[in-house]
This record gives C-alpha cells, structure tokens and sequence, in this order.
C-alpha cells in the first residue's frame, strides 16, 4: 500500500499585487479618452471607429491615441504618464 | 531505510550472430575489386587514386566501381548482387 | 479608468494577467477572434458594440461585482509516494511537462539547497506573465523535479535573473503564440564541472546536465512564472525546444573567444545565457570555402515570415568545428563573420507578405525610415545583434536559430560554489 510523503509546492501564489479598486466613472460625457494601440491588425481601425462615436454618440470631450512600436513588449513610461496624466479612461488592446 | 522494488530492464539484449569466418585472400593480384562509393566529399578522387594503386602496384586485374545516390541510404541490391557476383573484394566508404 | 479590449481567445490570459498584477476588476471588453481577420467594412459596427458596453460599465458602477477569489496556497503538500499516482497528480494539478517528475520531499530540495550560499526564502525574481516570486527554494524545488543534480542549481538562479530582466522580455515570450521558448547556455568552468554537453548532439537528448536544467528552466517558468499551454501560454503550436533546449559552447575546440569572454567576463567566470528563440535549423553546408559557407548560411537566415527581420531580433548562428575551422583558417574573426552574415542576409521586403510588410514599416520606421517593397531588410539592427555559438561535433552542419525578435539574451555569471 502507497504511503503519503511529503513535498514542497513547486508552484508559487497568485501575486496579490497593490489590490487596485477598480475605478469607474459616472458617465462618459466631457471626458479625456486614451487608447494604446498595441499594433495587431485592425486594432489601428477599431481604435478610428470608437474614437468617432464615443465622441458623436458618447459627447467624450476628446481622444488622445498613442501607439506601442511592437504588441509584445511594455508602452513606453512616457505614454503610460501622458494618459494617466490627461485621461480620464483609458482603452488597450490584447491578443490578436 | 531505502525500499528496494523490482523493476523491468527498458533495453533489448544484444542481437547474438552466429559469428561468420570472415574471407580473407591471399593477395590481390589477378583479383576483381570492387567499390562502393558512399558519395561524401572526396571519396570519389580516393577511390580513382586507389585504382591506379591497386592495379598498378598490387596486380589487381580489374576495378569496379559503384557510387550510392547519397550517403545516408543503403547502396541499391542490384549493386550489392553486381558486386557479390563479380568480386573478389569489396572496399566501402563509412562516414566524412 | 483603464479598460482593455480582448480578442475572445486570449480571454483567459488577460483575467489571469490582470488578477496577478493586482487589478482582478480591470474591465474586459471581448470582440471576435482573430480580429486582424475582420474585414475594414465590419469594423464600424464592432467598434459600436463596444462603446455600448463600455458605457454599460458606467451604469453598472454601483453594482457589486464579485470579486476573484486567490486559490489558497501552501508551501507543503501531502501526495502519494506511488509513482504512477504522483505522476497522475501533477498531470491534473498541471504541475509538471508532462513527463514523469521526482518527487521534491524536503531531504531532496535541502540537499539542492545546500549548494548556494543564498538563503532559501530569498526572491530571485518575480517571473511573468503571473509574477510569482521565483525564491530560491522554489528553484530549488523545481530543479528536483526536473531530476538536476544539487550542483546545477546556482546555473538556474543565475537563469533566472538571467530571464526576467526587461531586456529579454519573458512577458512577450511566455504569452506569445509564436514558438518562442529559452535556450540556455552554459560557459566556463561549471559547463565541465556539470557535464553539460557542447559537443556531439548537444541540442538532443542523452546528457543527463543539457536536458534536466532545461527542463526545470521550463518548470520554473511555468509553476512559478504561471505559463501553463492553453492558459496564460498561448503558443499556437510550441515547439520541442520548450520541454528543454540546454548546452555548452565547445570552447575547447572554437577558434574565438567563448560568448561569455564577448560579453565581458573572465574566461575563468561560470556564466549562463539565456536566449529567446523560435526554433533551429538545420544547414547542411559541405563547402570548404569560407565565403561560400557564410553565403550559404546568409541565405538560409532570410525567409519572409521571420520575427527577427520585421522587429530588428537577434538570430542565432550555432556554427559546427569544422565550419569554424574554415572560417577561422581563412583569417575571419567572430564580429567578421557576424559583419559578413549581417549584409548577406538582408532580404528585399517584398518577401514578405502584405500585412507583415505592414507591420514592418510601423515597427521599423524609426530605425530605417520609409520602407518600402524595394528595401532591403537588415535581419537585426547591428551585426553585433546576431549571436554566435560554436558547438557540436563532427559533421557538416551549422544551425541557424532564429529569435522570438523582441528579445535580446541576457548573460549571468553564476555563483561560486
């Protein structure tokens, strides 16, 4: 008959992070849009599109739009600070 | 104290050939010899050197000579019979 | 506010991704996958849909969502000392690759950890894409499975730092769909001290050192770093080199200095270097004459769906002896040959297909400028972005190795022991 033995976890815990609540905002009207374009096919016009009707149906008071260079690496810090510091919501994309 | 189980061997045992005296000749001359050419770099220019050489300075009466379409697959049976049947001695090439 | 807006395939990694970075609330908005496939005339009703469930997001402010749940974790597990029944445990439980793995009982991690003079709970790194602290005892925990003997455990703490500095990019290569996986190699006095194969069939199988610190190179990075096939990795197909790709570099018989001696340390330095790479290639090459082995392998690098040539990467270049021999006979250094390899591989863009052409011009436009179908593509930035190893044994093949393409090698000298 097997025995139990004892063995470490190769695994390691989810991290737990900074724990950031979610913030959302009341409405959308008068608001600084952003968006990361993170350079996969179409994500360019996905980006065009939302920008016009969040801006005629949704009355955002503007969008900024930045890129990354490459969909598989970090935005630049300098990107991150400028829409943190001008937006108030901010729209990436993931996967293909 | 360690346990000791029993377990099955994973390899198969040596092939055991009833061992074939292997033919040898008393010399070359007047021989028919035969080349297997295993087509790698130089093996060519060493078998047409080895002609001259052996018919020249070892009597050999005559050279036949075989080159395989590559190196990594056996030489065709139709050659393998040619040689066997009109040779006295058969020199391979094995490797680069 | 921060919203990410989600291919449905990729679903699964972004809410893992997110809870690991501390943001399990972050809104997912999903729209078809493959999305490059969508035509441009759908778009605009796709980009509706998804302004509606974004304001969506506004109402529902006040509502209270549930939040995720960490799955509770323990440093020790009780399992069965049967073998096939641990096997079938760490199969469903995704702790291992899939082959049978060596218990890590505390005798056998204690005896692993014995080797390094850092202290167990020390974090080495935390591994992406779920972040987990790769501490040493966990290293050590996943070099028993793989079946590493005790001394190659500071090759994998130095590993370790070695791929989660940013430069390599282990986020991109964990995630990716390419068949991107780490190739690590091994320098110095420790590649012999270990065993570790340069030589004949030193990227196969058989050498106990090459395969089992490879293979816990991937445990680590699955366990720790949270990248299970399916889940977080997306690989579209893998490839053999994610069970383990580990060698040394025949330094005895190469005609130029050793990789580690290029990057800086002292010959009588232990190092390791970890590399992202996409696959190998075999090249064939029975010329003698120098110029035309580097024109053949030149001509073997430039193929049209390359990472390395759309990003600016860093191939690889595993040369044979006997290829080395020649080169070096002929009066080439290495950052000759990597000069030679660099112009003779550049490849028009027209081999490329329309939307790769595409996203080359984006991605290189700072670099090269205006790029059109008559350009010709550098395979990397510099010549001294493409690496060369001399390893193997005999025989008339080089092998061409290409990289993910956003990823540069990080070299790591491995503690004394």
């Amino acid at each position: 008959m097997a025995n139990s033995i004892l063995i470490h976890n190769p695994r390691a815990p989810f991290s737990q992070g900074s724990g950031l609540k979610a913030s959302v905002l009341d409405h959308l009207a008068g608001k600084v849009v952003g968006f990361i374009d993170n350079t996969k096919p179409n994500f360019n016009h996905l980006m065009d599109d939302l920008a016009v009707t969040l801006l005629e149906d949704y009355q955002v008071r503007s969008v900024i739009k930045r890129g990354k260079r490459v969909q598989s690496i970090p935005a630049p810090s300098a990107v991150v600070d400028e829409l943190v510091a001008e937006c108030d919501l901010v729209i990436t994309g993931s996967g293909d | 104290m360690i346990e000791v189980s029993t377990v099955l061997v994973p390899t198969a045992p040596k092939q055991i050939f009833v061992e074939k005296k292997q033919l040898t000749l008393e010399s070359l001359r007047g021989r028919v010899i035969g080349f297997i050419d295993n087509a790698k770099p130089n093996f060519k220019d060493l078998v047409d050197d080895l002609e001259q050489i052996l018919i020249a300075k070892y009597g050999a009466r005559k050279v036949i000579k075989l080159r395989k379409r590559a190196a990594s697959i056996p030489a065709p049976t139709a050659y393998i019979d040619q040689l066997a049947g009109a040779c006295d001695l058969v020199i391979t090439g094995s490797g680069d | 506010m921060a919203v990410t807006v989600c291919s449905t395939a990729f679903e699964v990694l972004g809410r893992r991704q997110a809870a690991s970075l501390g943001c399990a609330e972050l809104p997912i908005v999903l729209v078809p996958h493959p999305f490059g496939s969508i035509s441009r005339s759908a778009l605009p009703k796709i980009a509706k849909e998804v302004a509606a469930q974004i304001a969506n997001l506004m109402a529902e402010k006040n509502t209270s969502r549930a939040s995720t749940v960490l799955v509770d974790h323990c440093e020790m597990l009780n399992v069965s000392s049967d073998v096939e029944i641990f096997h079938r445990l760490c199969i469903e439980q995704k702790l291992s690759d899939g082959l049978p793995v060596i218990p890590p009982t505390p005798e056998r991690v204690q005896k692993m950890l014995a080797q390094s003079a850092r202290k167990p709970e020390e974090v080495i790194a935390r591994l992406a894409p779920a972040f987990g602290d790769a501490t040493v005892a966990r290293i050590a925990t996943n070099a028993v499975m793989a079946g590493c003997t005790p001394q190659c455990l500071n090759v994998l703490i130095a590993a370790v730092e070695a791929i989660a500095c940013p430069e390599f990019n282990l986020q991109g290569i964990q995630a990716t769909t390419n068949p991107a996986a780490v190739w690590l190699v091994v320098n110095g006095p420790i590649a012999s001290a270990l065993g570790v194969n340069g030589g004949a069939n030193c990227l196969g199988q058989g050498v106990s050192a090459n395969v089992t610190i490879g293979r816990a190179l991937r445990l680590i990075m699955q366990n720790i770093g949270g990248a299970f096939p399916g889940d977080m990795d997306r690989a579209t197909h893998g490839q053999p080199g994610k069970i383990s790709l580990c060698c040394a570099e025949n330094e005895s018989v190469s005609p130029w200095i050793s990789l580690h001696v290029e990057r800086g340390l002292s010959t009588e330095t232990s190092s390791v270097t970890a590399v992202g790479f996409s696959g190998t290639l075999n090249m064939n090459i029975h010329s003698k004459n120098a110029h035309e082995i580097l024109r053949s392998i030149a001509d073997a690098m430039a193929h049209g769906p390359s990472n390395d040539y759309w990003c600016g990467g860093e191939p690889w270049i595993v040369i044979s002896p006997e290829h080395a021999q020649i080169l070096s006979e002929a009066g080439l250094s290495k950052n000759e040959v990597k000069q030679h390899l660099w112009e003779g591989s550049k490849m028009s863009a027209s081999r490329m297909a329309d939307k790769d052409l595409e996203r080359t011009r984006r991605t290189r436009r700072e670099e090269l400028g205006e790029i059109t179908a008559h350009t010709k593509l550098s395979i990397s930035r510099s010549a001294s972005d493409i690496g060369i190893l001399v390893a193997g044994g005999e025989g008339t093949h080089s092998v061409y190795i290409p990289g993910f393409g956003n990823s540069r090698s990080v070299t790591r000298a491995v503690d004394a022991i």
